[in-house]
């Protein structure tokens, strides 16, 4: 087949409807990673206009321009836009577009969840930008602290709208990181061992297991503060046994690692350009690797670090503080790689260079501050004043906008397949590099002068005047270069000449094609034995093209690829894609409906919303079955590789896992709640303790212990080829009188609304019971795939998928019912 | 996932030690104060998980550079003895101010 023949048959396989229909259904991760970025750059430009608001407010003083009400909300959307609704998704999105072209695979592992999770995303950012236009968007800050955003002193509907709307917007994060750490791990070429694997694709990794594990304690906080709010529940209310800090535990729990959340992408977007850009290799491969690794986990050791004004006690703030001045340890391990990689090769000054450069000044001023707020004495001068402003603007702007214009600039051509023509982006990063400093540094110097933040007006007497005015200036220059940006790029995706292909000579597999990326990414998939495969390969391109590398032959429409073992890169199995679908637009509207209804209290609206949302669930798993066992299929170069649905450990076993590792986070952070409000909430022991039943514990035990052996029975007799439906209804009713278990605690908890052990009770009994519900439905559709002729000895991959989310429930259940019946035991 | 665990295991022990460490000293200094052997009772209890955490890290580390246990030469046995180092110097420097500092002030 010729390679003509070959690109127009994949094109027909891969591609998406025509026009703007295609924008619903398709499931690809070129549209879905551009559209991703498009929205992302839309929120940038709101966020950006209403930091234009701020500065405005404050550069004159006693300025009448906003009042402190419209005030407040215009720097709670700044800071809720730039965080949630532009820099986590510029990152999920890069990755999204860019991580199967890297990785040399022909789309990430679960594409439905991609689209599923762009439009919640969609969804959720909207909900919040339509509340900022009717005036009621969120005002209590940022981060929301209580009890300035309880009901009591935030009543109406604005702290709500944050609550429920991040929750939302959160969904898509977490099915972004779930799909890129089973992406990372299994959808690469064969050969590319984790040796092998391009730097992006480490950082990327390292970045979904942080959003994995330091999202679920925001998401608790903001289902508990909402319950608060709408049902009265006191889990942040001292006088009735909650305790506003735990809301700022849970917040910073995910509010530190968030830092590097955001940092961590835009050093993998760093790791990969510096070198091209100065035309050699990274240096210190294993050294940035192990730097990630390290600030990754010491970043979860640091969020007190917010706290410190807080009256915790003296060892409290020396554990933080320690772990706050060892952070800088890997970053500095990455800087100084960074300049050794610059120093061994021969830098050109081309656009993207600039915006590194730019970061390298600003990022490390930003690490600087960083430190001295990590030394206590210090903080307590500096906290909640404009320095703190000032130094989060050099770390995440330094740290995340700077890089990601220069990756904008490396990766334009391969979005467009065109070159840069007009010189406007060397001007407009000028004025960005100044406008930014001019506005910060100053903002440093306010703070230290003893300016507030989140002030809507000073007096002339406090002596900020000249410095607000000066930052205010800078601000409006920051926003030239911006606008100067933006417009460059538009001017290269309309007007620039074609470019040819790999324009920057880079050696990594994403140049490895035609540009822009056709819909089918690879026409054949890479052999890799290198880290820099088109250094190697200058003819890859080509190679692949002509159908050489594996699965070059289209086969009766289907979108195929391969996934490989984690660690070798070896072939494993032979996996199918689901073609395209307006399922997920359709799923995250109901699932939109289910938020919209709690917000708006239409409560009626929220079992049907869930019923709907049930539904659709169930129609998405049911299209995944085979009625025939697959034979071994042939993918090329002589190899024949099993079927994804005949594995023990298929793609949504690995999913699975990931998502129960977020879950298990959320699970953790309630448990810890549970115990942080025990032991150091005022108000407590609480006036009636819940009264226990052996009964109902033993009763709730078994079926956490019948359930999953009974998974595993049904799993040992689907694979001897005997029936394992009875086995699968066993673990079903298990599960079932897991339920009830937790259903009777949730029905008995002392008064929820009296104090916060009830509430906790209520809540922690609503977790088992929603998972028993799960595990049910995962019993019942497993059952009747059996039933059905969908399963088999061979087609077996569903039997683990549900065990384990079988034996969760179980651990979590028996844990919950243990907790609460206890607690009665001991008072 | 051998190789992934062998990478991750010394941090995470970093992370549990140093969160049930910080959450063990909520709990004693709620509990109120009282001495063994004129040191305050909070400060016995805390400083021996300090001990176990920096035990269970260099076991770990004497692991990783066992024929036995450590990984393939390469990118992840150097990842791995890194994030083993990274772990014991964390204990260390995290951990410090259980023995420096006094408990509940």
């Amino acid at each position: 087949m010729r390679a003509l023949e070959r690109h127009r048959k994949l094109s027909a396989i891969w591609a998406s409807e025509t026009g703007f229909r295609g924008w619903f259904s398709t499931v690809n991760h070129n549209d879905l990673g551009r559209m991703f970025l498009f929205t992302a750059f839309l929120f940038f430009i709101i966020g950006g206009l209403l930091a234009m608001l701020i500065r405005v407010q404050l550069a004159t003083p006693h300025s009448a321009f906003a009042g402190p009400e419209i005030y407040n909300q215009i720097f709670t959307m700044h800071g809720t836009v730039m965080m949630f609704l532009f820099a986590i998704p510029t990152f999920e999105g890069l990755a999204i577009y860019l991580l199967p072209k890297l990785l040399g695979t022909r789309d990430l592992a679960f594409p439905r969840l991609t689209a599923y999770g762009f439009w919640c995303y969609a969804f959720g950012g909207t909900m919040l930008i339509v509340a900022m236009v009717f005036g009621i968007a969120p005002d209590g800050g940022w981060f929301m602290y209580p009890p300035l955003s309880s009901a009591i002193h935030s009543p109406g509907i604005n702290a709500d709208f944050w609550l429920i709307g991040i929750t939302f917007v959160e969904i898509s994060a977490i099915a972004a990181a779930v799909e890129i750490t089973v992406s990372v791990l299994k959808y690469r070429a064969p050969g590319m061992s984790l040796e092998k694997m391009p730097i992006f694709a480490w950082y990327a990794l390292v970045t979904a297991l942080m959003i994995l594990t330091g999202f679920p304690p925001l998401i608790l906080g903001s289902v508990l503060l909402e319950l608060e709010r709408a049902f009265g529940l006191p889990f942040f209310q001292a006088d009735l046994g909650g305790d506003s800090l735990l809301w700022q535990h849970l917040f910073w729990l995910f509010g530190h690692p968030e830092v590097y959340i955001i940092f961590l992408p835009a050093a993998g977007v760093i790791s990969t350009v510096l070198p091209v850009m100065c035309r050699t290799t990274l240096l210190g491969y294993g050294w940035i690797v192990s730097a990630a690794l390290a600030l990754a986990f010491l970043s979860f050791g640091l969020w007190v670090h917010h706290m410190f004004t807080t009256g915790i006690p003296h060892l409290g703030l020396a554990f933080f503080s320690a772990a706050s001045t060892l952070v800088a340890v890997p970053t500095g391990v990455q800087i100084f790689a960074w300049i050794g990689t610059m120093w061994k090769g021969r830098p050109e000054l081309h656009l993207p260079m600039l915006h590194i450069l730019g970061f390298f000044v600003t990022f490390v001023i930003g690490g600087l501050t960083g430190v001295m707020v990590a030394v206590v004495p210090f903080d307590w001068q500096a906290h909640d004043t404009a320095f703190i402003t000032a130094h989060l603007h050099y770390v995440l702007f330094g740290g995340f906008v700077f890089p990601i214009f220069a990756g904008i600039y490396y990766w334009l051509p391969h979005f467009t397949g065109r070159r840069q023509f007009f010189r406007l982006g060397e001007l407009a990063f000028a004025l960005v590099f100044s406008g930014f400093h001019i506005t910060f540094l100053a903002m440093h110097w306010a703070g230290l002068l003893g300016q507030r933040r989140r002030i809507s007006a000073y007096a002339p007497e406090d002596g900020w005047t000249t410095i607000n005015l000066i930052s205010s200036v800078g601000s409006f220059i920051l926003a030239i270069g911006i606008a100067m940006i933006l417009i460059d790029v538009l001017l290269h995706v309309f007007t620039a000449r074609r470019s040819r292909r790999n324009p920057w000579n880079a050696s990594t597999l994403e140049w490895a094609m035609i540009t822009p990326a056709p819909a089918y990414t690879f026409a054949s998939l890479p052999q890799v034995s290198s880290r820099d495969p088109l250094a190697r390969e200058p003819e890859l391109a080509t190679t692949l093209a002509r159908g050489e590398g594996f699965l070059g032959t289209p086969r009766d429409g289907l979108r195929e690829t391969l996934a490989v073992d984690s660690a070798s890169g070896r072939p494993e199995m032979h996996v199918l894609y689901p073609a395209n679908t307006r399922l997920p637009i359709i799923m995250s509207a109901v699932t939109g409906l289910f938020f919209l209804s709690l917000l708006l209290k239409f409560y009626w609206i929220v079992p049907l919303a869930l019923a709907g949302v049930i539904v659709l669930a169930w129609k998405w798993v049911r299209s995944l079955g085979l009625r025939d066992d697959p034979a071994m299929q042939p993918v090329g170069h002589d190899l024949n590789l099993p079927s994804s649905a005949t594995v023990e450990r298929a793609p949504g076993w690995w999913g699975s896992v990931f998502l129960l590792t977020a879950n298990g986070t959320f699970f953790a952070a309630l448990l810890f709640g549970f115990a942080f409000l025990w032991t150091v909430a005022p108000g407590w022991p609480p006036p009636v303790w819940f009264t226990p039943s052996v009964a109902e514990l033993a009763l709730g035990v078994a079926g956490a212990v019948i359930a999953p052996l009974a998974m595993r029975r049904a799993i040992r007799r689907n694979r001897a080829g005997d029936a394992p439906l009875f086995s699968v209804l066993i673990a079903l009713s298990g599960s079932a009188v897991l339920g009830i278990a937790c259903a009777a605690l949730m029905l008995r908890a002392p008064a929820p609304t009296e104090h916060a052990y009830g509430s906790t009770l209520l809540v922690l009994g609503g977790y088992g019971l929603f998972h028993a519900i799960i595990a049910a439905l995962m019993g019942g559709f497993l059952a009747r795939q059996i039933r059905c002729g969908y399963t088999s000895a061979k087609r077996r991959a569903a039997f683990p998928i549900v065990a384990l989310w079988v034996k969760y429930t179980s651990i979590t259940g028996a844990i919950i019912l243990l907790a609460a019946h206890l607690s009665g035991m001991l008072s | 996932m051998t190789e992934i665990f062998r990478i991750l295991i010394a941090p995470l022990v970093w992370f549990v030690s140093f969160s049930a460490i910080y959450g063990l000293h909520g709990v004693l200094c709620e509990t109120g104060p009282g001495a063994f052997e004129g040191w305050p009772v909070q400060r016995v209890v805390l400083i021996s998980p300090v001990l176990l955490a920096i035990a269970l890290q260099v076991v770990n580390l004497w692991m990783l550079y066992q024929p036995r246990f450590t990984a393939p030469a390469g990118l992840l046995r150097f990842v791995s003895r890194a994030g083993g180092w990274t772990g014991l110097v964390a204990t260390v420097w995290t951990l410090f101010p259980v023995v420096a500092l006094s408990a509940c002030t």
